[in-house]
């Protein structure tokens, strides 16, 4: 592991050149000719997060994700041997559609145009009236796979059946740095989503820095990632991870609690609170255990930013629908409450967080409409936005439209 | 008067109609339904008494609270509700400058109380 830097003040552009200093193009905000080809280069060529491994529990369990970004819907499926497979939601005799909710619980998927029948393994086992088809192969017309693989309860999945590489290989380093916190024990789910009438990187970007805070928390959060030593909620800790990249977002040990929120810290574990839960953290997250820790921001790429802290974790995804239209997910976990009073103390800061992702969000439909103007080339980024920089920059190493276009 | 609340939060009973609401969707729909004043005085009865109100339910286990207590619990959650808007927003009953929040799809709130 690379050594550990907890400096507020530094220059990331100085840490990591090879990213420059230039203004990063908003053309690829906007432009339809490269929205189709992060389709087809980056979501139907790299692994996608789809949802936790707790969401299907029992065999023959389902979710159907709609991944418009890969113009397909896929079923996701736990089989009655217990492995949950991916697969085409689509019927192998003329191509309907085959599961129709957004998830449930079955023995076998029965179409609902001619009734063929497919277990919870994908395979064909009945269709009506077999013996006037010819030479039909049921063994052969299964439903049609996509990868899957898990990290930590985490399922994704690849479009191509055998992706050239695993799930593991494709994390990396960033995997298995995050690889030790216990996802899996902090279920109380709340879960939001809307489609913002935005790009996709509008949305991922306003997540990927703490420039913003002072501006559109000043009111929710007016001193819990900002305090005397880092006004401007600098980031005490930048890495990057191949395409995917990291940071650590700055928490104000001397933050003052807002009366209601001092009642829910004597009552429970809260997000403000730091507390004896910093055990919980992988290891090589904030390995000096800075006191002035808020929470590590990593960006799975391309469309996943993970969230960890003491006592609770969240994540932020965005789905592309097209150039303009996102749909964007939420999720907060918490441990589940056992007393009253914990339950009342996760319920106030969820709150605060719904109200900070209300602030987020309020930007971007207006932030699109004014770039789908063209008359704004370029973005100005500074040196706390330096994850932005990363993004765009792997982007294009996917997509390669200036290679063949020429220049911004 | 009757009181459908444990006994030492009887003068809270007239609270009870408009906030004791057993979803955190119906909370948000109160809340976003009502003026800075109506919010404002919630917080402000609620407050002092929250530290007993939670020692109070904490006798109980989360799941089996008897039917005054789930009430007085419920009461609670409100407070969780709309005590940000008092402390950050000056009662308004909307995050201001926010996206539109009838659009934000609380995937959770109709199950959770």
């Amino acid at each position: 592991m690379t050594t550990a830097i907890f400096d507020v003040n530094k220059r990331w552009s100085e840490e990591y050149p090879e990213l420059g200093t230039d203004p990063v193009p908003t053309e690829p905000c906007i432009s339809p000719a490269y929205f189709e080809l992060e389709r087809e280069r980056v979501f139907r060529k790299v692994w996608l997060y789809v949802g936790r491994e707790e969401e299907i529990p029992r065999p023959g369990d389902y979710m159907v994700r709609n991944l418009k970004a890969c113009r397909t819907s896929v079923i996701f499926i736990r089989g009655q041997d217990g492995t949950i497979r991916g697969f085409h939601n689509i019927c192998s005799h003329r191509g309907n559609k085959l599961a129709w909710e957004e998830r449930g619980s079955c023995r076998n998927f029965a179409c609902k145009f001619h009734g063929w029948v497919y277990d919870t393994q994908g395979q064909l086992v009945g269709v009506p009236d077999e013996a006037f088809f010819h030479n039909l192969d049921k063994a052969a017309n299964g439903l049609i796979p996509v990868a899957t693989e898990l990290w930590q309860g985490f399922l994704f999945v690849h479009m191509d059946p055998q992706p050239a590489q695993s799930l593991a290989d494709y994390l990396g380093e960033l995997g298995q740095r995050m690889g030790s916190f216990p996802y899996a024990d902090l279920t109380a789910r709340y879960a939001y989503q809307t489609e913002i009438r935005c790009n996709w990187k509008v949305a991922l970007d306003a997540f990927s820095e703490g420039y913003h805070v002072n501006v559109i928390h000043g009111q929710s959060y007016p001193d819990t990632f900002t305090g005397k030593n880092n006004p401007m909620c600098h980031l005490p800790e930048v890495r990057f991870y191949g395409p995917h990249r990291s940071c650590i977002v700055y928490g104000n040990p001397k933050h003052k609690p807002s009366p209601a929120a001092a009642v829910a810290y004597r009552f429970g574990e809260t997000v403000t609170k730091r507390s004896a839960a910093q055990d919980q953290l992988p290891p090589e997250v904030n390995p000096t255990r800075s006191a002035e820790f808020g929470f590590d921001l990593d960006v799975i790429f391309p469309n996943l930013i993970l969230h960890v802290l003491p006592g609770m974790w969240f994540t932020h995804q965005f789905w592309p629908l097209d150039v303009d239209r996102t749909l964007w997910e939420g999720r907060a976990y918490w441990p589940p409450a056992t007393t009253p009073g914990e339950r009342f103390a996760q319920e106030f800061n969820n709150t605060v967080l719904r109200n900070a992702w209300l602030e987020d969000t309020g930007t971007m439909e207006a932030t699109q409409e004014a770039l789908s103007s063209g008359v704004k080339t370029h973005f100005h980024l500074q040196e706390q936005e330096i994850l932005i920089r990363h993004s765009y920059k792997v982007l294009e190493d996917y997509v390669g439209f200036y290679a063949a276009n020429g220049n911004a | 008067m009757a009181t459908t609340l444990p006994k030492p939060f009887a003068d809270l009973e007239v609270f009870v109609a408009d906030w004791s609401l057993a979803t955190q969707r119906e909370r948000e729909r109160q809340r976003s339904a009502s003026t800075a004043g109506e919010l404002t005085t919630l917080y402000q009865v609620l407050l002092p008494r929250l530290d007993a109100m939670l020692e109070y339910l904490n006798q109980y286990e989360l799941d089996r609270l008897p039917a005054g207590a789930k009430r007085l619990f419920y009461l609670s959650l409100s407070f969780a509700e709309i005590a940000p808007f008092v402390e950050c927003y000056k009662g308004e009953p909307r995050v201001p400058n926010s996206f539109d929040e009838s659009r934000f799809i609380a995937v959770h709130a109709d199950r959770l109380p």
